[in-house]
Order: C-alpha cells, then sequence, then structure tokens
C-alpha cells in the first residue's frame, strides 16, 4: 500500500491526476462539441430527438448558394479589419498617454480597463441610453451645435448602425489592449530616447525608430488577439442591435446563431460554423507564417 | 504648457473610456422627469431611490442577481481549483506530452464559440439539463479555465523551483509541498484566476441566452437584454439595473485588479 501511494506521488501518474479533472471537462464540453458540430453539419437535423438523416455536403452547398451568407462574409471582414486597426492604433495612442508621468497615473492606467471590466449588458445600457434618437445626449449635443437637423439613428439606421457598432466595439477593447501595449512601452530604454534626443530628434522619429520597433513583437500579438477576437464578438452586437436593421450588422456569429435559434436550421449553422472555423484557421496560419517565421516561432 | 496638454489628454482618455458609466450610475439616481427632460443634466437635481425600488418590484431582478451570483461562484471556484491543479501539472510536472496540453489549453480559445454553442445545447437538451444552473457551469467552466491556466503561467514562473525541492528533500511528499508551499506562494495567481472566471460568468452572454429559457432561471445578462429590446425602455430602471450588475465586478477589480492585469500582461508577452 505504501509502495503504492508512493508510486501515485512520482511524476507521470501526479502529473497526470492533477490535469485530469480539467483535462476531462475541456474534452467533454469542448473537443466532443467540435466534433459533433462536424457530424452535425453531414446530417439533416431539424428536431432534437428526431434520428438524423445523412446529408453528404447539402448542409455546405447551401450556405455556399446563399447570397446572404456571401454578403454576411464581407460585412464580417469590414467589421474584423476596421474593428483591428481602430484598436491596434487607439491603444497606442491611449499607451502612449497613459505611459506619460502624470499625478495619479497608477490609479489611471489600473481602472482605464473598465470598459473591458464590465459586462456587455452594462455596456449596452450605457450606449443605448447615450445614443437614443430623443433622450440620447449625443444627439442633444448635435442638435444644438446645429450639425444635423433631425436625430441620427445611430443603432436602427442602416447608414449608421455598423459604423457605430464597430466604434463601441472598439471604444471597448482598446484599454485592454492599451494595458498590454503600456507594458511593452515600459520596456523600451530611456536611455535611448536620451541619446536620440541629443542626436536632434523629433518625437516623431523616436516614435517610429525606438517605439514602434522595441514594441513590434508586442503589437503582433495585440493584432492576433484582436483580429481572433473580432471575428468572434455576438454579445456586443446582439445586445446594441440584434444584427439590424435589415441585417445591417449582421456578422458571422450573429448569422449562424440566428439559423440555429430564431430558425431552428441546426445543420446549416453547424456548417456555417465549420466554413467560419476554417476561414479563421487559414487567417491565423498564413498571418503567423508571414510574421513569426523570421523568428522560427509559430505562437 | 506641456504640463497642460498632458493632463488635457489624460482627462480626454478617462472622458472618452469612463466618463459615460459614471455619468449613467449618476443617472440612476435622478427622477424621470429628469432623465426626460430635453436638456441633460450631469449631477442629479432631485435624488431618488425610485429606480432602484422599480427594478425588485416590476421585474424578477433579485431572482436573476441570485442566479447569475451562484453560477459565477461557482464556475469561478472550479476554475480556481481545476485551473491551478492543471497549470501546476503542465508547467511544475514532468512526463510525456505535458507540452502538449499546454499547447492544448492555450489553443482551446481559437474555436469560435459559435461552433460549440449549438452541438453543447443539443448534448444538454439530450441529457436534460437545459434550462439548468448546471448546464451554464458546465460551459462557463470550460470558457474560463483554459485561459487561466494561461494567465497562471506568469504567477507559477514567481515560485522558485528551489522552494519546493528544499520541502521535498525535508521529508515532505508532493501532495504537502503543493498545498502547504507552493499554493500560498501562488494565491495571488490562483486570487486572479477566480476573479477572472467570476468576471467572464457574470458577463457571459452568448451561453446563457440559449441554456436558459424560463425567466425562473435566468442570469443577469439575459434577463435584462430582454427589457432592452422593448419599445418604450424604463431607462431609469435600466440604468439602475446596470449600476447593480457592476457593482461585482468593480469590487472584485479593486481587489486583485493589480495582479489581474499582471497576469494579462505577461501572458501576452509570452
Amino acid at each position: 500500500m505504501k509502495h503504492f501511494r508512493e508510486k501515485l506521488l512520482k511524476d507521470p501518474v501526479f502529473g497526470l491526476i492533477l490535469v485530469m479533472p480539467l483535462l476531462i471537462w475541456v474534452a467533454a464540453t469542448l473537443i466532443y462539441p467540435v466534433f459533433s458540430a462536424v457530424w452535425l453539419s453531414f446530417v439533416k437535423m431539424r428536431y432534437i430527438g428526431v434520428p438524423a438523416k445523412p446529408a453528404g455536403f447539402s448542409n455546405f452547398l447551401k450556405i455556399l448558394a446563399d447570397d446572404e451568407f456571401w454578403d454576411t462574409c464581407i460585412r464580417t471582414g469590414w467589421w474584423v479589419a476596421i474593428n483591428v486597426i481602430l484598436q491596434v492604433w487607439g491603444s497606442i495612442i491611449v499607451a502612449l498617454i497613459l505611459n506619460q508621468d502624470f499625478k495619479g497615473k497608477n490609479i489611471v492606467r489600473n481602472w482605464i480597463i473598465l470598459p473591458w471590466v464590465l459586462p456587455t449588458i452594462v455596456l449596452a445600457i450605457v450606449w443605448k441610453w447615450i445614443l437614443d434618437p430623443t433622450h440620447g445626449v449625443v444627439n442633444y449635443i448635435l442638435l444644438k451645435m446645429g450639425t444635423v437637423g433631425m436625430p441620427i439613428e445611430f443603432l436602427s439606421s442602416p447608414k449608421w448602425a455598423m459604423p457605430t457598432v464597430i466604434l463601441l466595439n472598439s471604444w471597448r477593447w482598446i484599454p485592454y489592449f492599451s494595458i498590454v501595449v503600456l507594458a511593452a512601452l515600459q520596456t523600451v530604454p530611456r536611455d535611448l530616447y536620451e541619446a536620440a534626443a541629443m542626436d536632434g530628434a523629433s518625437s516623431w522619429a523616436k516614435f517610429w525608430n525606438i517605439t514602434i520597433p522595441t514594441i513590434y513583437p508586442m503589437l503582433k500579438v495585440v493584432t492576433l488577439n484582436s483580429f481572433l477576437w473580432s471575428a468572434n464578438i455576438f454579445d456586443t452586437i446582439w445586445l446594441l442591435t440584434r444584427g439590424g436593421p435589415l441585417g445591417h450588422t449582421t456578422t458571422l456569429p450573429v448569422y449562424i446563431y440566428s439559423k440555429a435559434f430564431r430558425d431552428f436550421r441546426f445543420s446549416e449553422a453547424a456548417a456555417t460554423s465549420i466554413l467560419m472555423f476554417l476561414g479563421l484557421l487559414v487567417f491565423v496560419v498564413v498571418y503567423l507564417r508571414l510574421l513569426f517565421r523570421e523568428e522560427g516561432a509559430t505562437g | 504648457m506641456r504640463t497642460f496638454v498632458k493632463y488635457l489628454l489624460v482627462v480626454m482618455v478617462l472622458f472618452v473610456f469612463i466618463g459615460p458609466m459614471i455619468w449613467v450610475g449618476l443617472n440612476s439616481f435622478k427622477p424621470v422627469s429628469e432623465l426626460l427632460a430635453t436638456s441633460p443634466t450631469f449631477f442629479p437635481k432631485h435624488f431618488t431611490f425610485e429606480h432602484y425600488r422599480n427594478l425588485f418590484k416590476r421585474i424578477n431582478f433579485l431572482g436573476y442577481y441570485r442566479n447569475s451570483f451562484i453560477v459565477s461562484v461557482v464556475t469561478a471556484t472550479i476554475t480556481a481549483i481545476a485551473g491551478a491543479f492543471a497549470a501546476y501539472s503542465v508547467y511544475r510536472c514532468d512526463y510525456p506530452g505535458r507540452g502538449f496540453l499546454f499547447r492544448f489549453f492555450i489553443s482551446s480559445y481559437v474555436f469560435p464559440k459559435v461552433l460549440i454553442l449549438v452541438p453543447l445545447y443539443i448534448m444538454f437538451s439530450r441529457m436534460n439539463i437545459i434550462d439548468s444552473p448546471l448546464a451554464l457551469v458546465l460551459a462557463h467552466v470550460m470558457l474560463t479555465a483554459p485561459f487561466s491556466v494561461w494567465i497562471l503561467r506568469a504567477f507559477f514562473e514567481t515560485v522558485p523551483k528551489e522552494i519546493e525541492e528544499a520541502a521535498l528533500i525535508d521529508g515532505a511528499n508532493r501532495v504537502q509541498t503543493v498545498f502547504k508551499i507552493f499554493i500560498p506562494l501562488a494565491a495571488p495567481g490562483i486570487a486572479a484566476i477566480w476573479i477572472n472566471a467570476f468576471l467572464m460568468s457574470w458577463s457571459e452572454y452568448l451561453f446563457a441566452s440559449t441554456l436558459v429559457i424560463t425567466d425562473a432561471n435566468k442570469t443577469l445578462p439575459v434577463g435584462m437584454a430582454y427589457f432592452l429590446q422593448e419599445y418604450a425602455i424604463e431607462w431609469g430602471t435600466m440604468m439602475a439595473g446596470s449600476v447593480l450588475i457592476a457593482i461585482p465586478p468593480i469590487i472584485g477589480f479593486a481587489i486583485a485588479g493589480k495582479y489581474f492585469v499582471a497576469g494579462l500582461t505577461a501572458g501576452g508577452i509570452k
């Protein structure tokens, strides 16, 4: 018995015992569902409990022949591209501002992440109120200044909904990424700036030649995360516009969600989510190949 | 002049990123007449708790709050325990395949959540646990725990291996070294993953909105979202609700914010 106990405490067994609970949990709730999604996409299933019929590639063909799917792909592309640009540059700007020496800098640097810490539902309430056409403060100011004659329907007009939701999503993620960029900025050696200043370099030159190269490795990680997270955003869009008006803010996750839980087309939803996953995978692999090859690291 | 510009920029950042929440917080204490008046105010002219009363009187806010709290605390606790054990195993133990396990955990977030959602919904329906807190906990731990293994790496690196080795030489067994030496030293990291998991579960909408059906089982984000889509939104009640929803994350962040941010940034540096 004692011998057996000692064996348990030695490495292969001890390590495996410790990792087992999480491994089983993740296998059951993540890995099994991933395979199940693959299976689901090759069968026809309308009702849970009714046996599914094999369907070959018909779900995929149906999706690929659907104009709405392609419109959604293009819309998702714009959504991701603009979000990534806004988030990467926004977080650099905010990080540069917070990297200065000012009173209360520790408190500000700590709490700036608040938009990211608070639940999405809170942000949806906050911004729906601020942007409300009749009671919102933004329209009040715009009308007072005479910029617009009629209140702008920020979240319910086809013209404004997408730009507004993109801005709000970026607003939420910029503080988060700015904290990450700030950590990288603090690794830039101060004497480099001093030496550059002695040589008479402008702030702009210092920014491009010292700051950006030093934080570049971190920026690559930030860009990748921003890309992946933007592509997968669901709750911000859904709580602000439900994908509307008329599908103008429907990105792929919203499209899949509606297919599954509004139309109850589970198999088509699964097929779409697999196409989306493969699409993301291609982007990520290309990105890693292009940007991380020189270091020989693959993330 | 330089100082002026510097502070102006900081104030602008605060205005944009923190200002909206503070204003909505103040709004929750304004009477309806002031909220819907043509010219908005910043500080309340008249102070009222009517919106907070309505929250408990007119909607099942207390029920949502209780459901959210139970799901989040259970999720966070399971994540902290299972995550810390798994992290100890992949960072400190020695067996073939642990590198693979580490990559497996940190790469699990590349799967789009909607990819898992439909099969999980079907699986839980078949298991007859749809519309229960159990279904939500099962899903939420899956969302939080792999990420926590990643966050813990930075904290575990601060605990020197020598301390453990010394304890082993002194005759302690491995279980004792883990519980009496390692866990206390890594406590800030474990607190950070507990709070991170709590925040994620507290905020989570996608899974909560599909896995829960009846009003009595709804969590805060799902319960409140229903009222946000109504044609005539009761703004005062909604804003009072968002203040109360924001309180636990703010407290959690006040307690462990610095560890939390340290974990996020260290994880990002790789």
